[in-house]
């Protein structure tokens, strides 16, 4: 009669047993810090771009391009300020997106804009900036306002809004679109001078940078 | 009548007190307070360097080599499974695999498991072994360090 609440007894005492050794024991444990090494990047190209190993899908990584491409047009002496919109082409041979080599972008008429921006924390996303002078100029100091140059934004084979939209230079510092963190951004420009005034004959030029900024 | 009782309360005691034996074979936290991980921190670099249109390539991976000592002494001369635990940390999403020398079994694991590297007799002190960590971390979740806490277990026969 004894037996059975001894026996009772003895599983208690092993169930209680058995948890002061897990639980008591003094905690031993080996550690492993982990971190990123490289936990930023950023890549932006306007215009023709470097991957070397291939495309982005293939394993490619993106290389320094120190090319700068142009945009211009040829007004014909009849249309010169009829304010009729003069399409602009480029030099840029970059018609493919170094993402998968798909041909993004119609040649000559198209500019290539891309990056991507890499980040292990959320703290926003990247910024294009475009910075442009005031004026082209030419030879003489005539000048044409930058204000005069606008673009249409789109990519073949692409529905809805594009990541950087059409718009029109500023003469200074403007927003052209933004990267959200760790992924890759695309769109072809297509130039356009809208001619609005007459300006005396010469060649006019003037740079615009593209900057892209991660917070 | 009485023999019978007894007879069926004899049963009755060995069947609890075989139902006991799990509970006395239950987990032990292995002392491994010897192991050492070769190097501070573990690097984990993008597995792509560019991230994708949709935001589904944010691997991190890296290695590290661990070299784990496992204090066996109160169990010697039993046989049992030496588990390699990693608790929820409430941490990135990280995903450990590994492989060894031979005298533990490779593996992976992700956090809030256990993953059993050895069974059998236990016939020494003190096991040695290097475990070469291969580390997967959710780039787009990672904080700027993150330490995953490992620790060892017996189940003992």
């Amino acid at each position: 009669m004894r037996a059975t609440p001894a026996g009772s007894t003895g599983i208690v005492t092993a169930g209680a047993l058995a948890a002061f050794l897990i639980c008591g024991q003094p905690a031993r444990a080996f550690t492993v810090n982990i971190t990123a090494a490289n936990p930023k990047a950023i890549y932006l190209q306007v215009g023709v771009g470097t991957f070397t190993g291939g495309n982005y899908n293939a394993g490619g990584t993106p290389g320094n391009n120190a090319t700068i491409n142009t945009v211009s047009v040829s007004v014909p002496a009849a249309s010169v300020g009829n304010s009729v919109a003069q399409a602009m082409t480029t030099n840029s041979p970059q018609a493919i997106s170094f993402y998968d080599g798909f041909t993004f972008c119609n040649l000559p008429a198209q500019v290539y804009i891309g990056g991507f921006y890499r980040n292990t924390t959320n703290t926003g996303a990247a910024t294009v900036t475009a910075t442009s002078p005031a004026n082209l100029i030419n030879g003489t100091g005539d000048t044409i306002p930058f204000t005069q140059i606008s673009w249409t934004s789109s990519g073949n084979g692409d529905t809805g809004a594009q990541p950087f939209p059409s718009g029109t230079f500023v003469g200074g510092v403007q927003t052209i679109g933004t990267i959200s963190r760790n992924q890759w951004a695309e769109s072809c420009h297509t130039f356009s001078y809208s001619n609005t005034s007459i300006r005396p004959a010469g060649t006019y030029t003037g740079r615009v940078t593209y900057t892209l900024s991660s917070p | 009548m009485k023999m019978a009782l007894r007879s069926v309360l004899a049963l009755v005691t060995l069947t609890i007190v075989t139902g006991a034996v799990p509970a006395i074979a239950a987990t032990f936290v292995v002392d491994d307070g010897a192991s050492a991980p070769q190097e501070s921190t573990a690097l984990l670099r993008w597995r792509r360097f560019a991230p994708s249109r949709a935001n589904d390539s944010n691997t991190l991976e890296g290695a590290m080599a661990v070299v784990v000592r496992l204090n066996l002494a109160p169990w010697t001369h039993r046989t049992g499974r030496v588990f390699l635990a990693l608790p929820e940390q409430g941490t990135a999403p990280v995903r450990v695999s590994w492989t060894t020398q031979g005298r533990l079994l490779p593996g992976s694991i992700a956090p809030g498991n256990r993953v059993l590297v050895y069974a059998g007799p236990i016939a020494t002190a003190v096991l040695e072994e290097t475990l070469t960590l291969q580390i997967e971390a959710d780039g787009s979740r990672l904080p700027n360090m993150q330490r995953l806490k490992f620790h060892f277990e017996i189940d003992v026969d």
